[in-house]
């Protein structure tokens, strides 16, 4: 459940929750045209400020994609146009959009909890469930009576809708026995502003008035309200988020006081009453601060209130606590319309006149914006090829004009709803398009670390940042931050996976809360591969643990915070050994399902979640085996690179997959520096391994104090079958038949002993070898190799 | 112990092809300690190490002679470069004190020429470069009188004897590190490595005198660690502020006006003169030259030879409490000497600071002390003449063996010594075991072990009575402290 944390410092108590929307009906739209270049001048202002994070991809230095985007970013780039402005965009709105213009609605209206998009008409209710992914089909419908719909809320059970009839009525339908009560107020003394349905434990549903809040219980048996509590005060108006659970109510003349509440599952918190300030124009007047300038934001488990000065030109960002509500900063508005939608934890601020988009990432409490302002696209889903990339710019021009339209709606969190047209989209970040705008590769990766949506993207992005920057021989500090960034994240996962018990606990208050069937867009896709998964062994365990525990994640949002105080914590002890056993095993896994995945079609949902961190296995393969070619012009750059990855494995508590260390010696060997593998071999940086023993010997070929390193290894790892061919391949028969009677190697045929020993022409060693087998392999005797061996040894006294 | 009486140990290098005229011969003699001995002793000295070498070249061509017996004498020789030979003379006493191993005495021979040859080149290139042999004359006077000055006692010369028979010179000692912190400790190797931008830097990372970590081949290591124990690790240079104010007044070498700075070796001093070394505020080692002839000539770092580099190398020496960094750059990649150098230890001290203290920090908390690789019950000594690193018990430990022991426990490394040459001359490119266990006098067990290559010495004084019990404590002690290496197969 997300909770306010206190101030000054923040405790995040369990959030276990979906994505879910405004409570906002659909207001109808905008006037003005933005002025005609709003984008160049929002740049310049931009730029001038200075507070660009990362660097815009025109300023690029040498642009670091350049080089390597073939190979390094997903092919069939996706491009919608928007004509004339060009086709650069970090946020895009998919093609197609769900069409929702049916002819006899009348209006429509958005359920943040359950995620319906809703459009009542005359006798029914049409919906459609917009999670997890926009349907295709056509909607739903339940039956009402006839009569005025102001808004439309479902319970979060689904068992019953409430319609809100006019200012004093609500009427509340069992949708199994169609019955109907109403539940009205006095027409004289207050007015109904709203209403929501809440899972806060003593309460049902809350209505918003003038006066104050209703606080009532439904009983859907007799389907009957109970008042439980009221609370008294005016309201100018109000705001609510189903995803923050909280409510924000605005009073005072200006509409500035505010009082808030948060209702969730486990109890109501009241905040303390705060007041926003508002710049004046002139001296005297006093501007009114309205609903649709303030929008509740929540991102990382944090709920957020950001308030648009419309003198000032700036957003005001508060932070919710449990008992304070504290002023961040300010954001700079470069339009007098902003909307604002969060996308996968990042704030997307909308500048209606100038027809842009700001993104920001707030996690580390930075206000400067991730990108430059940039226009948003319409996109065709990316499974699609060129062609059809092609076909989307004819349609997405078709569209164009409308972007940013007269009938946009903005829906939280991600939502936007084209009332004139019918057309519901969902907005997207362009992940690729973001990692490309900047250099600065540690940033960019902790930015795709901490991505939840779009999850193989951000690994292949991931993978294709860590590439480049080795490729381009970037300062090796920051390459090791690169990969820590990545290995760090796959930890914590992998921690996380040992730590079941939290799991299981999140999922249970998931099912406690009432909201589990469709609050989490991503819990569908773990369910449904869970099936597949649970058909075979422990590993398949090991990776339903993973998927849960990334849902977990997910729902929890990845505040490290939280995380920790979560569930992490008390486990964290113990989670050590475990974590690096699935760490270990964890590949295997990966591998399997991975599988689907590349061939994978849809890049949104269905993803596996297990499968965004990325192991230092994968690392290997992915990284180093693929970059190995081209670097072997430089190896020292190469090896001490791996030496920084080994740090971070090590650090991080993982294993490096043993084909690494084997590179590295080849790697070293290359540039004759024999000593060192030797030294990396002693103080154990290479760990032992059977084929790291096999390359050792290989390597020996040219320097034998190498070779007897990997056979010295073959005997310290136990491998006596190979010890013993290797001894005798190096012409220790003797040692290697001392060997092979000490630990039984009786797989090594005796020829070949015998061999050797005809080789160094010492009748006396043949003889004694000849003895040996007689004496312990019982039919040797009888073979053709005692016949031979002891002619020759016959000629040779 | 081990003093030689009256004026004992004589130390000569001469070259057999000067001087071959007669009447010339004064001009063999390139070194000859003690400086003061009379001329016509000198020439004796050095006469019959020639005819001696000579004569055994007969029959023995390809092998150098390596030491003559006589009554009153051991001379020990080995030569250092085609033709130029060093002759370690030690006189023989009753005094079973004076028990030396020709092995031991060789290896002083050999590490005063590889620390000679490191800072100066060959001395075959110095006689090359100037015939009359002064320059080459000049370095050895100083170099190889700094370098006895450590075995000096008084006027004498004190040899390492029997009683340093777990101690093998010309090997590194290594520190034993966790996995964690050789990570750690390469990615500081890589920092160094990149002091000088494009072109790679060499180090060594020494904690106290065991050596952590390097980029260069073993033989350079050894000579670098050799050098760096010798004169700059902190335990070295404290020493010498410790003690010098008496140690120093006989040995005074009178400082040799350098005559050719120009030809770029001369620029290096006297890189064993301990007086001149000091530690600087900065943390770098830097040795006082400035002295009124050289002044500014000389850069604060030394120039080095390299065996296996091909390149010379500047040497700059940082120290950080218990770390001592060598830090290696190639000449030819400093342009312009010291601002070059000034350069390269801005880098060090902007980029590597940091990673210095942690590995000092992490290395100091894992340290077990001068008694860490003390093995209850054993006094041992393992060398891997392949890596040419070598581990033995603490030296205080070592003292508490009787001289029994260490007596047979000599005796039977000249043995092994022996057999060993032996071995590879018949198959060289065969490793062959050994295996040599002796009840001592006083009822030890003194056990010998040579498998693939590698060594093991020890003496274990409170043993059983059965050779089973000491082949029993050999496997124990291989399994346990040497992954196997010397298991019985």
């Amino acid at each position: 459940m997300l909770q306010l944390p206190r101030a000054p410092r923040p405790i995040h108590l369990r959030l276990m929750v979906c994505t879910p929307p405004t409570p906002r009906a659909l207001r109808l739209a905008f006037q003005q045209t933005p002025p005609p270049n709003a984008l160049a001048e929002c740049s310049r202002v931009l730029k001038k400020s200075g507070q660009m994070k990362l660097l815009h991809r025109e300023k690029e230095p040498a642009s670091v994609f350049e080089g390597n985007r073939k190979n390094v970013l997903l092919s069939g780039k996706m491009q919608g146009g928007l004509g004339s402005v060009g086709t650069l965009s970090h946020a895009y709105v998919q093609h197609p959009p769900l069409r929702c213009d049916i002819p006899d609605i009348r209006g429509i209206f958005y359920d943040d909890a359950n995620k319906f998009l809703i459009a009542p008409t005359a006798d029914r209710i049409l919906y459609w469930k917009i999670t997890p992914s926009t349907p295709a089909g056509p909607p739903n419908s339940d039956p009402i009576n006839d009569g005025p719909v102001l808004s439309v809320r479902y319970s979060l059970d689904q068992k019953a809708i409430g319609i809100q009839r006019s200012n004093h009525e609500v009427e509340f339908r069992n949708r199994e026995t169609g019955e109907t009560c109403n539940k009205k107020w006095r027409v004289d003394s207050e007015t109904l502003l709203g209403f929501f349905w809440t899972d806060c434990p003593t309460y049902d549903v809350i209505f918003v008035k003038t006066s104050g809040l209703d606080l009532l219980a439904y009983e859907p048996q007799s389907n009957a309200l109970r008042l439980v509590d009221s609370k008294k005060f005016n309201v100018s108006w109000y705001l609510y988020t189903h995803e923050s659970r909280l409510i924000v109510l605005a009073s005072g003349m200006q509409c500035t006081l505010f009082t808030g509440y948060q209702f969730s599952a486990s109890g109501v918190v009241k905040l303390p009453k705060f007041e926003m300030t508002v710049s004046k124009s002139e001296a005297n007047s006093k501007p009114v601060l309205a609903a649709d300038d303030v929008h509740i934001v929540t991102v990382y488990g944090r709920i957020y209130c950001l308030q648009l000065d419309r003198v000032s030109m700036t957003l005001n960002m508060y932070r919710f606590y449990r008992d304070a509500v504290v002023h961040q900063g300010t954001l700079p508005t470069y339009s007098s319309r902003i909307a604002v939608s969060v996308v996968d934890n990042i704030i997307m601020v909308h500048q209606i006149d100038a027809k842009v988009v700001i993104l920001y990432d707030i996690f580390m409490d930075s206000y400067a914006p991730i990108s430059a302002p940039l226009p948003l696209l319409v996109r065709r889903l990316p499974s699609n090829n060129r062609q059809a990339t092609q076909s989307s710019d004819n349609q997405s021009s078709a569209y164009g004009g409308t972007l940013y339209g007269e009938g946009w709606n903005f829906l939280n969190p991600d939502l936007v709803c084209d009332v004139e047209n019918g057309l519901l989209w969902k907005l997207h970040l362009d992940l690729e398009a973001i990692a490309a705008s900047t250099s600065d590769a540690p940033s960019v990766l902790e930015f795709l670390q901490r991505r939840k949506s779009d999850l193989s993207m951000v690994k292949t992005l991931s993978l294709a940042i860590v590439r480049t920057v080795i490729l381009e021989r970037r300062p090796i500090t920051m390459v090791a931050k690169a990969m820590d960034v990545v290995l760090d994240s796959y930890s914590r996962l992998m921690k996380m996976g040992s730590d079941l018990p939290g799991v299981r606990r999140t999922s249970e208050q998931n099912l406690q809360s009432g909201v589990q069937p469709v609050v989490n867009p991503d819990s569908s896709s773990g369910d449904g591969n869970r099936p597949v998964q649970s058909n075979s062994g422990v590993e398949h365990g090991i990776a339903n643990h993973t998927a849960n525990v990334d849902r977990t994640l997910l729902n929890t949002s990845s505040d490290s915070d939280d995380i920790t105080n979560a569930s992490g914590g008390a486990n964290q002890e113990m989670s050590g050994l475990q974590a690096s056993d699935v760490a270990e095993r964890k590949p295997l896994v990966v591998g399997k399902d991975s599988r689907p995945l590349a061939s994978g079609t849809s890049m949104q949902h269905g993803t596996h979640v297990a499968n965004v961190a990325v192991s230092p296995s994968e690392m290997f393969e992915s990284v180093f085996v693929l970059v190995e070619d081209e670097m072997m012009g430089d190896p020292a750059y190469l090896v001490s690179i791996i030496m920084e990855f080994l740090r971070s494995v090590s650090k991080a508590g993982l294993k490096a997959p043993p084909n690494l260390y084997v590179m590295t010696t080849t790697l070293l060997a290359h540039s004759n520096r024999y000593p060192e593998i030797m030294l990396f071999v002693s103080n154990k940086i290479l760990e032992p391994s059977k084929e790291l023993a096999m390359q050792l010997m290989e390597l020996g070929r040219q320097n034998s104090p190498t070779r007897k390193l990997g056979v010295d290894m073959l005997r310290e790892r136990g491998l006596h079958q190979d010890y013993v061919s290797a001894l005798l391949q190096d012409g220790y028969y003797l040692e290697a038949l001392r060997y092979a009677r000490k630990y039984k190697v009786i797989t090594v045929p005796p020829a070949l002993f015998l061999e050797e020993a005809v080789a160094t022409n010492s009748a006396k060693n043949l003889a004694a070898v000849l003895s040996f087998f007689t004496e312990f392999v019982p039919t040797f005797k009888t073979t053709s190799d005692y016949a031979r061996y002891r002619h020759i040894l016959s000629e040779m006294i | 112990m081990g003093l030689s009486s009256g004026d004992g140990a004589q130390l000569c290098v001469f070259d057999l092809r000067r001087g071959q005229q007669e009447g010339q011969e004064l001009d063999k003699i390139l070194f000859f300690h003690p400086a003061d001995c009379p001329i016509l002793l000198q020439l004796s000295v050095i006469g019959l190490c020639e005819g001696i070498i000579t004569f055994s070249r007969i029959f023995s061509p390809d092998d150098d002679c390596e030491v003559i017996e006589s009554e009153n004498h051991s001379h020990v020789f080995y030569q250092a470069e085609a033709d130029i030979w060093m002759v370690l003379v030690v006189e023989k006493n009753k005094d079973s004190e004076l028990t030396w191993r020709c092995g031991a005495l060789q290896g002083i021979l050999k590490e005063v020429h590889s620390l000679f040859t490191m800072f100066y080149g060959p001395i075959r290139t110095l006689l090359d470069r100037q015939p009359s042999a002064e320059l080459a004359r000049g370095h050895l006077r100083t170099f190889v009188t700094d370098y006895l000055s450590d075995f000096s006692a008084g006027k004498k010369l004190q040899l390492p004897t029997f009683r340093d028979c777990l101690k093998e010179r010309g090997t590194v000692q290594m520190l034993t590190i966790s996995r964690e912190v050789a990570l750690e400790i390469q990615s500081l190797t890589t920092v160094l490595g990149s002091c000088l931008g494009n072109v790679m830097c060499q180090s060594l990372v020494l904690f106290g005198d065991l050596l952590v970590s390097t980029t260069l081949p073993p033989d350079d290591t050894l000579n670098l660690y050799t050098y760096a124990v010798l004169r700059l690790t902190p335990h070295a240079l404290s020493s010498y502020a410790n003690s010098w104010s008496y140690l120093r007044k006989g040995t005074s070498v009178h400082s040799v006006p350098t005559s050719s700075s120009s030809n770029g070796t001369a620029s290096v001093e006297r890189p064993l003169q301990r007086e001149k070394l000091y530690k600087g505020k900065d943390g770098f080692v830097t040795a006082d030259f400035a002295t009124s002839e050289i002044r500014g000539a000389v850069p604060s770092a030394p120039i080095l030879w390299f065996r296996q580099a091909e390149d010379r190398m500047h040497l700059c020496v940082y120290q950080h409490k218990n770390i001592t960094i060598l830090l290696l750059t190639p000449a030819s990649s400093l342009i312009n000497g010291d601002e070059g150098i000034t350069h390269v230890k801005r880098h060090l001290l902007e980029h590597a600071s940091q990673n210095i203290v942690t590995v000092e920090q992490k290395l100091s908390r894992g340290w077990g002390g001068e008694n860490a690789y003390h093995v209850g019950g054993y006094r041992y000594l393992l060398v891997d003449p392949d890596r040419k690193v070598s581990r033995a018990s603490p030296p205080g430990k070592v003292t508490t063996l009787s001289k029994d022991s260490l007596l047979s426990l000599n005796r039977q490394r000249e043995e092994i010594d022996l057999e060993k040459s032996r071995a590879g001359r018949s198959d060289s490119c065969h490793d062959k075991d050994f295996e040599i266990c002796i009840r001592a006098k006083n009822n030890s067990w003194v056990i010998a072990k040579v498998t693939r290559g590698r060594e093991l010495y020890m003496a274990l004084e409170k043993g059983g009575e059965t050779l089973l019990y000491a082949s029993t404590a050999v496997e124990k002690f291989s399994n346990r402290y040497c992954e196997g290496a010397f298991s019985t197969d």
